[in-house]
C-alpha cells in the first residue's frame, strides 16, 4: 500500500463521505417539523436558537460518524496478528486547526444563539398586563389586575406583552407553557418573573403544549399540577377577566 | 464471612444502640429524623469496626498489634483486605451489581411510563422509584469506573505495588455497603420522593426516608474523598523509575483529573447535605423562607459539586476508551499531550459553569450570559479528547474486538450527548428544555453513553487481566450491537417528548406523548434482555473461559506485563520504565524493561 | 534474590512513605477546606454580614487565644520529640488537650447563649449553629487524635526519627486551630 497516496485518498473519501452525511442529515432537518407549534414571540426566539444550534450541530455530529464508518471498515485489520499501524506522530497543525475550529464553533454559538437569544429575550421589559402567579402543591393560583384568582384555566389575551410574576407558597415549582416555550420557577420567599406575547390564538383541548405545566417536581402531584391555558381576543379576554370576579364572589363567600 | 456478619451484627446493634439512646434522652420516636441520625452514625462506626477497621488498623492507636484479616481465596473479597486488586474487583461487582438493580428499577418506571394514565404505579411510588433509580445510578457513575478501574490499574499501570494508603483504600470500599443499605432502606421510612438533587424545599418537609440519603449519600461522599485523595497521592508519590508525567498512560491520567475533582468539590455535596439535615434535625432555616432563608443556596452548592461529578464520572472513562482505542488500534494515542491538556482544562473549567443548571433557577440575571460562555468553553477541551480518539483510530490496524465495537458506539453516543449539552447550555433553548424529557436523554447519553459504556467496556478489555480467562468474543460482540442499538432506541425519542413539551419526572403524561414513550419502553426491555447476555457471558467465561495469557492483546502498559491475574503486590521487582507506553510501530520502542518476569518468585 | 528484592522494596517505600504521608495529609486539608468554604459561603450569602449586637464578644476573643495558644504548645510537642523528649511530648500534648477542652467548654457556653439570644430558626443563628457545630466537631475530633498520640507516646511510641504520628496530629490541630482564624471572623468581627 503506498503510505502517503493513502493519507491522501483516505482523506479525500472520508470528506466526500462526511459532506455526504451534512447533505442528508441538514435536508431530513428542514424537511421535518420537529419542534412543536409557536403561540407566542419568545417561542420564536428560543425555536430560532434550536433551529442554528441543529444547523451548527449536525456537521460536527457527521464528522464523527464519518470518521467512525470510514475507519470501521476502511482500517479494521483483516489478519488478526497485532500487526502495529503506522506510528504516525502528533501532527501539530492538526491540533492547533482542531483548537482553531472548535473554539471558533465555541465562539459562533456563544454570539449567535447565545448573547443575541439572551439579548432578545430581555429586549423589552415593558409589560401591558402583569399577572400574579402563585405556586402551591398542586395547583397554579393566578391573580388578575381586577383582583380575580383563578385556579382552573389560565386565559391569556392575544398580542399582549404579558409579564408573569411567579412565586410559590410551598416548595419549589415551575412555570412553564411549552406552546410559549418559556419557563421559570417558582420559588418560596423570591418573586420570578417571566414575559410571554401570545401570538396565537388556541386553548389546551386543541393542544397539548398550551397548558401551564409544573416543571419542578414538588412531590405527589407534581405530574398533574397543570392549568388549561386558552389564548383569546383581547375585548374578549376583558369580559372574561370582568366574569371571573363576579363567579368568584359567591364562592369566596362560600368558603368563608 | 467472619468479618461480615460481624460487621452486620455491630451495625445492627449500632444502629439500635443510637436510636434507642436518642429516644431515652429526647423522647419521640425511633423513627424520627434525630434517632435515625444518630442510630445511622453508630450503625456505621459498628459496620466499620466489624468488618476489619479495629482488627487491622483501630488497634495500633491503642499500642496494641493489628491483626489483619487472613483470609485467602474468594474469601478475601469479603474482608477488609487491603490489596488494591481485591478493591478493584469489589468495586467492579459492587457497581456492576448496583447497575443492573438500578436498571431493573428503569424497566419497572418504563413500564408504568409505556402509556399515559396512571397504571400499577402511584405517583407517589413513581416518584420515590424514580428518585432511586436516579441516586442509585449516579453513584454507579462515580464510583463504577473510577473505584473498579482505578483501585485495580493504577498501581499497576504506574508500576507500584500497592496504593499509598492501602487501609484508607480497603474504608473507602467498606463505606459503600452501609450506602446501599441505608438507601435501599429508605423505603421503611417513607422512602425520598425528590429525585437524587433532594432540592429543598421538599426535602426538609418530606418523610423521613430523605434522612436516611443524606447520611447515605453523605458516607458516599466520605468515600469519594478518601478514595481520591488514594490515587492523587499514589499517582504523585509511588510511580515506578522512570515513569514521568509525559509517560503515563492515559487512564491513570483520567483518574488522576477525576480524583482531584472528586477530593476537591464532593465536600460541597455533603456540605448542602448537612444544611439540609439540619433545617430538619436542629431548627435552623437555611431554605425556610420565611425566616429570611434561601433555597437557592443548596441549588448552587449542590450543583458545585454535582456539575464537576459529570467530569469524576467521564475523565476516568475518557481514560479507558482512550486505552483501548489506542491498544487496539495498535497505533500511539494521537495528540497525547493535547488530550491530557483537555483533562486539565476541563477540570479547570468543570467547577465554575455549575450555574448552567440553574437558568430558570430565578437566580440573578447577571450570570447568565458568564455561565452560559464558561459551560460552552468546556465543549473545547472535551473536543480534544475526541480528536485524540479519532486520530488514533485513523489509519489503524483496528483489532476486531469487543472493547473497540464499543468504543465506536461510545464515541458515537458521547457526540450526541455533547452536542445536546450544547442546547442545555444556551440560555435561550435551555429556557424552554430545562427540566424536560430532552435533558433526560442528554444526560443518559453521557453518563450511560460515556460511563457505563465506559464500565463495560473496561469490563471486557481488562477481564482476562482480571480473570485470567478470556471472554466469549461473539457474544461479546453481539452484546455491544445490542446495547449500542438498545441504548439509542430507547433514549431518540426521549429528545421529541422534551421538545415537545414532555417535562421529566412524572409517572402521567398527556395522550400526546404516547406514541414515542411506547417505543422507548419496549425498546428498553430489549435493552434490559441485552443485560442478561453481558452478565452470562462474563460469569461462564470467569470460570469456564479459556486461559487468556498475560498479554492477549499484545498491549504494552505494564499490567499486561504481569501473570494474568497478577500477583499480590504486582511486581516482584520494580520494573524501570524507559518509553512512552503507546509507541505502537516505533521500532525498538520499549515502555518498561522487563526484569520483573523473570524475578517471579516471592 | 526473593531477600534482596524485599530489601529494595523496603528501600523504596523508605522513600515514597514520607512523601505520600505528607502529601495525603495537606490533600486532606485541601478537601477539608472546601468544606470550610461551602459552610462560610453560606452564612455570606444568606446573611451577608449581618451580625446581632447580643454575641458575646469577651467569650469569643477569649477562646480565640485559648485555641492558638494550643497551637503553640502542639508545636511544642512535636519539637520535643523530633529531639528525643519524651517528657517534653506527653507535658505538651496534655497542655494541647486542655486548651482544646477549655475551648470547647467555652463553645457550649456560647451555644447556650445563642440558643436564647438568636436562635436557629433565625437565619444569622443557623450559620451560627452551622460553622461552630462543623468546628466544634473537628475540635472534637482533634482532641480524640491528640489523645490517642499521648496514650502511644506514654507507651514509647514515636522517636526521633519516627514521629509521622505525632507530626500528623499536629498538623491536623494546626488546621483546625486555622479554620477557626477564618470562623471566628466570619461570624463575630465581619
Amino acid at each position: 500500500m503506498n503510505e502517503r497516496g493513502g493519507y491522501k485518498q483516505d482523506a479525500i473519501r472520508v470528506g466526500l463521505l462526511w459532506l455526504g452525511l451534512v447533505v442528508v442529515l441538514e435536508a431530513v432537518w428542514f424537511a421535518t417539523e420537529i419542534l412543536p407549534r409557536q403561540y407566542a414571540e419568545e417561542a420564536k426566539i428560543i425555536d430560532d436558537a434550536f433551529n442554528l444550534l441543529t444547523i451548527l450541530g449536525i456537521p460536527v455530529f457527521s464528522f464523527v460518524v464519518a470518521m467512525l464508518i470510514y475507519s470501521a471498515f476502511r482500517f479494521r485489520s483483516r489478519n488478526d496478528a497485532s500487526e502495529d499501524g503506522p506510528p504516525i506522530k502528533t501532527s501539530k497543525p492538526v491540533v492547533v486547526t482542531w483548537l482553531v475550529v472548535t473554539s471558533a464553533l465555541a465562539l459562533a454559538i456563544l454570539i449567535n444563539p447565545g448573547l443575541v437569544g439572551l439579548a432578545e429575550l430581555r429586549a423589552n421589559p415593558e409589560a401591558d398586563l402583569v399577572l400574579e402567579v402563585e405556586g402551591q402543591r398542586w395547583q397554579w393560583v393566578v391573580t388578575y389586575p381586577n383582583g380575580a384568582e383563578v385556579r382552573d384555566e389560565l386565559v391569556l389575551p392575544v398580542d399582549t406583552r404579558i409579564r408573569f410574576d411567579v412565586t410559590s407558597v410551598d416548595v419549589l415549582h415551575s412555570f412553564w407553557v411549552p406552546g410559549f416555550r418559556t419557563k421559570i420557577d417558582a420559588v418560596p420567599g423570591l418573586v420570578t418573573s417571566v414575559y410571554v406575547t401570545p401570538t396565537e390564538l388556541g386553548t389546551f383541548t386543541d393542544d397539548v403544549n398550551l397548558r401551564l405545566q409544573c416543571a419542578e417536581l414538588c412531590g405527589i402531584g407534581h405530574a398533574r399540577m397543570v392549568m388549561p391555558v386558552r389564548v383569546v381576543e383581547k375585548a374578549e379576554f376583558e369580559s372574561w377577566m370582568a366574569e371571573q370576579l363576579t363567579a368568584e364572589a359567591p364562592a369566596a363567600e362560600g368558603r368563608g | 464471612m467472619r468479618p461480615l456478619i460481624r460487621a452486620v451484627v455491630l451495625g445492627l446493634v449500632g444502629y439500635v444502640a443510637g436510636a434507642w439512646l436518642t429516644v431515652a434522652v429526647r423522647g419521640g420516636s425511633p423513627s424520627d429524623d434525630v434517632a435515625v441520625v444518630f442510630g445511622f452514625i453508630l450503625g456505621l462506626i459498628g459496620w466499620l469496626m466489624g468488618i476489619g477497621v479495629w482488627n487491622a488498623w483501630a488497634r495500633e492507636w491503642f499500642g496494641l498489634p493489628a491483626k489483619p484479616d487472613q483470609a485467602t481465596g474468594w474469601k478475601r473479597y469479603f474482608t477488609f483486605n487491603t490489596d488494591h486488586k481485591v478493591i478493584g474487583i469489589q468495586y467492579l461487582v459492587t457497581f456492576i451489581a448496583i447497575l443492573l438493580l438500578g436498571g431493573a428499577m428503569a424497566l419497572v418506571m418504563r413500564m408504568e411510563l409505556a402509556r399515559p394514565g396512571q397504571d400499577f404505579l402511584t405517583l407517589d411510588a413513581y416518584n420515590k422509584l424514580m428518585s432511586m433509580h436516579g441516586i442509585l445510578m449516579v453513584a454507579t457513575a462515580v464510583a463504577g469506573v473510577l473505584g473498579a478501574f482505578g483501585n485495580y490499574l493504577v498501581p499497576l499501570m504506574i508500576g507500584a505495588r500497592d496504593m499509598a494508603f492501602p487501609r484508607v483504600n480497603a474504608l473507602s470500599f467498606w463505606l459503600i455497603p452501609p450506602v446501599a443499605i441505608g438507601l435501599l432502606s429508605a423505603p421503611l421510612l417513607g422512602s425520598f420522593d425528590t429525585g437524587w438533587t433532594a432540592y429543598p424545599p421538599l426535602s426538609v418537609v418530606n418523610q423521613g426516608g430523605q434522612v436516611l440519603f443524606i447520611l447515605a449519600v453523605t458516607t458516599f461522599g466520605l468515600s469519594s474523598i478518601l478514595g481520591g485523595l488514594n490515587i492523587v497521592t499514589t499517582v504523585a508519590t509511588m510511580r515506578a523509575p522512570g515513569m514521568t508525567w509525559g509517560r503515563l498512560p492515559i487512564f491513570v491520567w483520567g483518574a488522576f483529573c477525576a480524583s482531584i475533582l472528586s477530593l476537591l468539590v464532593t465536600q460541597f455535596f455533603a456540605a448542602s447535605l448537612i444544611l439540609i439535615l439540619l433545617d430538619r434535625v436542629a431548627g435552623t432555616t437555611f431554605f425556610g423562607a420565611a425566616a429570611g432563608g434561601d433555597p437557592l443556596l443548596y441549588q448552587h452548592m449542590f450543583w458545585f459539586y454535582s456539575h464537576p461529578a459529570v467530569y469524576i464520572m467521564v475523565l476516568p472513562a475518557f481514560g479507558v476508551m482512550l486505552e483501548i482505542i489506542t491498544h487496539l488500534a495498535r497505533k500511539p494515542l494521537f495528540a497525547y499531550k493535547a488530550v491530557v491538556a483537555g483533562f486539565w482544562g476541563i477540570v479547570g473549567l468543570s467547577t465554575i459553569v455549575w450555574a448552567h443548571h440553574m437558568f430558570t433557577s430565578g437566580m440573578a440575571e447577571q450570570l447568565h450570559a458568564p455561565f452560559m460562555a464558561l459551560t460552552e468553553a468546556i465543549s473545547i477541551p472535551t473536543g480534544l479528547v475526541f480528536l485524540g480518539a479519532l486520530g488514533t483510530l485513523w489509519q489503524g490496524k483496528l483489532q476486531s474486538k469487543t472493547p473497540l465495537w464499543l468504543a465506536f458506539g461510545w464515541l458515537f453516543n458521547f457526540a450526541i450527548g455533547g452536542i445536546t449539552g450544547i442546547y442545555l447550555a444556551d440560555v435561550a433553548t435551555d429556557i424552554h428544555l430545562q427540566d424536560t424529557y430532552f435533558v433526560v436523554a442528554h444526560f443518559h447519553y453521557t453518563i450511560v453513553g460515556g460511563t457505563i459504556f465506559a464500565l463495560i467496556a473496561g469490563s471486557y478489555f481488562w477481564f482476562p487481566k482480571i480473570t485470567g480467562r478470556m471472554y466469549n468474543e461473539r457474544l461479546g460482540k453481539i452484546f455491544a450491537v445490542w446495547l449500542t442499538v438498545g441504548f439509542n432506541l430507547v433514549f431518540i425519542p426521549l429528545f421529541w417528548l422534551g421538545v415537545n413539551g414532555l417535562n421529566r419526572r412524572v409517572a402521567d403524561y398527556p395522550e400526546f406523548y404516547a406514541g414515542p414513550n411506547a417505543f422507548a419502553s419496549v425498546a428498553a426491555y430489549i435493552l434490559g434482555a441485552g443485560f442478561l447476555l453481558y452478565a452470562g457471558n462474563l460469569l461462564w467465561s470467569a470460570r469456564r473461559g479459556p486461559a487468556a495469557g498475560p498479554n492477549p492483546w499484545n498491549a504494552r502498559t505494564l499490567e499486561w506485563q504481569l501473570p494474568s491475574p497478577p500477583p499480590e503486590h504486582n511486581f516482584p521487582l520494580l520494573p524501570e520504565v524507559v518509553g512512552h507506553p503507546y509507541d505502537y510501530g516505533v521500532p525498538g520502542s520499549v515502555h518498561a524493561a522487563q526484569e520483573a518476569a523473570e524475578g517471579g518468585e516471592e | 534474590m526473593a531477600l534482596s528484592a524485599g530489601a529494595a522494596h523496603e528501600r523504596a517505600e523508605a522513600m515514597w512513605r514520607p512523601r505520600a504521608n505528607r502529601l495525603g495529609l495537606w490533600l486532606f486539608f485541601a478537601s477539608e477546606a472546601f468544606l470550610f468554604a461551602a459552610f462560610i459561603s453560606a452564612r455570606f450569602v444568606t446573611s451577608g454580614t449581618d451580625k446581632p449586637d447580643t454575641l458575646n464578644q469577651p467569650l469569643a476573643l477569649g477562646i480565640t487565644v485559648v485555641l492558638l495558644a494550643s497551637s503553640i504548645s502542639a508545636y511544642l510537642a512535636e519539637t520535643s520529640i523530633a529531639h528525643g523528649d519524651r517528657k517534653g511530648l506527653i507535658r505538651y500534648l496534655s497542655i494541647t488537650i486542655l486548651l482544646g477542652l477549655v475551648f470547647l467548654v467555652g463553645v457550649v457556653f456560647e451555644f447556650r447563649e445563642a440558643m436564647e439570644y438568636f436562635p436557629p430558626g433565625t437565619i444569622y443563628g443557623s450559620n451560627f449553629v452551622a460553622l461552630i457545630g462543623l468546628h466544634g466537631f473537628h475540635v472534637f475530633t482533634g482532641i480524640v487524635a491528640l489523645a490517642v498520640a499521648l496514650g502511644l507516646g506514654k507507651k514509647g511510641h514515636f522517636e526521633p526519627d519516627d514521629y509521622w504520628g505525632v507530626e500528623g496530629v499536629v498538623k491536623y490541630w494546626h488546621f483546625v486551630d486555622l479554620a477557626w482564624v477564618i470562623i471566628y471572623p466570619t461570624l463575630y468581627l465581619f
